[in-house]
C-alpha cells in the first residue's frame, strides 16, 4: 500500500487558510453550465460495499477503523489527486461546512463512527468512507451535464473495482445497506431553480406560473419513478425555489435508462420554467421588476437576516439576472453566497460558535459586503 | 399564518407534534435551530414504508417466526431490520429471503437487477417481462394524466422491449 500524505489543508485553494477555507466553495456550484438559467448543477452518486465486511450498523469491534484505513489506502492508490480527511479529526463547524458544500451527507456529519471523505481540489469529486455504505462516490457538474458525469463516475467506479471486491451478484446487483439503493446504487439528481413555477402572489395565493405546471412536474416525476425534493435532498424543504429531481428506483432499471429518465424530465421542466418566466415578464413586468429590486434593496441594506429569508431574495436576484432585469451581480456571486451564508461557513469564518441572532447579523454583513464588492463600477 | 421558530423566531420549516398522555404539544423550528437542537428529522421514507408493510397485529404465525430469523454472519434479525430499515451485512439479503424480495418489489417495482457488472465487465440484462409490465402501468398513468408526450415515449419503449423479449424466445 502506498504511503499516505499528511492531511491536506481542508480547502486547499483558500486564500485565507486561517479563516476556515471559504474560497472556492465548490467549483461546480459557482460556474455556469448548460441550461444554467434553470439548472444549477447535476450530481451522480454510487453506493458500494466491500465483500467480507459487515455494513455500518453491524460493524464488529474495530471493523469500522480497519475498513477506513484500508479504503483510504485504496483511494490513495486509485486516485491520488483526492485529498483525504478523517471527519473525526475535524471540528463541528468544519464538518458542517463540508455538508453545506454538499461534499458529505448530513448523516456523515453527525455520525460517531470512524469515517472520512476524499475530495478533489475543485470539489467536483467526493468519496465518503463509512457513510451508510462503505463507499459513496459522488461527482458534480455545473448546469445539466449528465453525460460527462456518467463517464467520470464509471471511470472511478471501474478503477476501484480493480482493487476491491464489491458486494454484488447478478440477481440483486450491488448490495447496499438500505434497500432503497439496492441494484445500481445510483442516485442521479439535478438541482433546479424554479422561481416561476413555484412563485405565489402573497395576496391571492395564485401562482405566477400556471398552477398546472408544478403539479405536472410532480406527476411526471412519479410516473418515471423519480422524486422532487428540496435543496439538500431527502426530507429537506424547497428553500429559495431550489428543487432537486432525482431517481428513486435502482432495481430493474439500468444506469442508462435511469439517467435518460432524469434527463427527459429535466428538459421538460426547464421548458415549462422558461415559458412561465417569459409569460410573467410580458404580463406582469413591473411586478417582477419590483420583486427583484426589492430583493436587492433588502440584501444590500438589512442588518439582520435569516438564511431562509436571504435565500428567498438571492433566488429573486438569480431570476432577475437571467431575465435581464438586474446586472449588478453575477450568478457565481449569488451561488457562492448561498453556501457561505450558512451557519457552518459563518461560524468557521468568525472562528467561533454564534447565537442565532448574532449569526443573522454576521450573515447580513457578509451579504452586504459581498454584494458591494460585486457592484459593476461602470 | 406561518409558524415562527420557537428558538429564533425565523419562519419555521420543521413542525413537531407530540402527543403524551393524551396532551398534544406543537413545536416549530427553522432548519438551523432544528439541527443545532438535534430535533429528529422527519422519518425516512423507508421506515414509513417498512412500517406500512405488515401491520404488527396482522402478523400470522409464519410471519412472526420470520421476525426471529437471524443472520449467522452479523446477528441481525429480520425484526431488527424492519425496525431500522438497514441491513447488517450483505448476507441478510439471502437470510431474510422472500421478505426481502417482496420488500424490493414494493420499493422498486422489481426484484431483479439490470445494470453494469463490477469493473464495467459487461451488463446484466434484467427481467424484460417485468419491465414491460411496469412500462404498461406507467403508460396508463400517463394517458390518465393526459401527458401524451410521455405516453408516446413509453409506447415506443414497450415496443422495443417486446421485440427484445421475443428475440430472446
Amino acid at each position: 500500500m502506498a504511503e499516505i500524505d499528511d492531511q491536506a489543508s481542508l480547502f486547499p485553494n483558500d486564500p485565507e487558510p486561517g479563516r476556515g477555507g471559504l474560497e472556492p466553495p465548490a467549483l461546480w456550484l459557482v460556474e455556469a453550465g448548460p441550461e444554467s438559467d434553470v439548472v444549477v448543477s447535476s450530481r451522480m452518486r454510487l453506493a458500494r460495499n466491500i465483500d467480507g465486511f459487515r455494513f455500518k450498523s453491524r460493524f464488529a469491534d474495530g471493523e469500522g477503523e480497519r475498513l477506513e484505513i484500508f479504503l483510504r489506502g485504496v483511494l490513495h492508490d486509485v486516485e491520488p489527486s483526492l485529498a483525504y480527511h478523517s471527519l473525526n479529526d475535524l471540528s463541528k463547524n468544519e464538518r458542517e461546512a463540508m455538508f453545506e458544500r454538499h461534499l458529505v451527507s448530513h448523516e456523515h456529519v453527525t455520525d460517531d463512527q470512524k469515517r472520512g471523505v476524499a475530495f478533489s481540489e475543485d470539489g467536483t469529486i467526493s468519496v465518503m468512507v463509512n457513510e451508510e455504505d462503505h463507499l459513496r462516490l459522488q461527482v458534480f457538474a455545473p448546469g445539466l451535464n449528465l453525460t460527462a458525469l456518467e463517464e467520470r463516475i464509471n471511470s472511478l467506479d471501474d478503477r476501484l473495482a480493480q482493487h476491491l471486491t464489491f458486494a454484488f451478484d447478478d440477481r440483486f446487483g450491488f448490495r447496499t445497506s438500505c434497500p432503497t439503493n439496492t441494484g445500481t446504487g445510483l442516485r442521479v439528481s439535478v438541482m433546479l431553480h424554479l422561481p416561476a413555477l413555484a412563485f405565489r402572489q402573497p395576496t391571492t395565493g395564485r401562482g405566477m406560473g400556471r398552477e398546472r405546471d408544478i403539479v405536472r412536474m410532480h406527476n411526471a416525476a412519479q410516473q418515471l419513478g423519480l422524486t422532487v425534493r428540496g435543496l439538500f435532498g431527502e426530507s429537506s424543504q424547497a428553500e429559495g425555489d431550489f428543487f432537486q429531481i432525482s431517481n428513486q428506483i435502482t432495481l430493474g432499471k439500468n444506469q442508462a435508462k435511469t439517467i435518460e429518465d432524469v434527463s427527459a424530465l429535466t428538459v421538460k421542466v426547464v421548458d415549462w420554467e422558461r415559458r412561465n418566466r417569459e409569460a410573467f415578464l410580458q404580463e406582469h413586468k413591473v411586478q417582477l421588476e419590483d420583486h427583484v429590486w426589492r430583493a436587492w434593496a433588502l440584501l444590500t441594506s438589512a442588518r439582520r437576516i435569516s438564511s431562509s429569508e436571504a435565500l428567498g431574495h438571492l433566488s429573486a436576484l438569480r431570476l432577475g439576472l437571467h431575465q435581464k432585469i438586474i446586472d449588478l451581480v453575477d450568478v457565481g456571486t449569488i451561488q457562492r453566497l448561498m453556501v457561505t451564508l450558512r451557519p457552518g461557513h459563518l461560524q468557521l469564518r468568525e472562528g467561533r460558535d454564534l447565537a442565532p441572532e448574532d449569526r443573522d447579523e454576521v450573515r447580513a454583513k457578509l451579504i452586504r459586503d459581498t454584494l458591494a464588492g460585486s457592484v459593476n463600477p461602470d | 399564518m406561518p409558524h415562527a421558530c420557537n428558538r429564533c423566531n425565523s419562519p419555521a420549516t420543521i413542525h413537531l407534534t407530540e402527543i403524551k398522555g393524551g396532551k398534544k404539544t406543537e413545536r416549530h423550528f427553522c432548519e438551523e435551530c432544528a439541527r443545532v437542537l438535534h430535533v429528529p428529522q422527519p422519518s425516512k421514507e423507508i421506515q414509513k414504508l417498512l412500517a406500512s408493510f405488515e401491520p404488527a397485529h396482522a402478523l400470522s404465525q409464519r410471519q412472526a417466526a420470520s421476525l426471529q430469523k437471524s443472520c449467522p454472519e452479523c446477528g441481525m434479525t429480520y425484526g431488527e431490520f424492519r425496525q431500522q430499515g438497514r441491513f447488517g451485512c450483505s448476507h441478510d439479503y439471502e437470510v431474510f429471503g422472500d421478505e426481502v424480495v417482496a420488500l424490493l418489489e414494493r420499493i422498486h417495482g422489481s426484484s431483479s437487477y439490470a445494470g453494469k457488472l463490477p469493473g464495467g465487465r459487461g451488463e446484466v440484462e434484467g427481467d424484460v417481462r417485468a419491465e414491460i409490465i411496469a412500462a404498461r402501468k406507467q403508460l396508463q398513468q400517463a394517458i390518465d394524466a393526459e401527458d401524451y408526450e410521455l405516453a408516446a415515449r413509453l409506447r415506443d419503449e414497450i415496443r422495443r422491449l417486446t421485440e427484445v423479449s421475443s428475440e430472446g424466445g
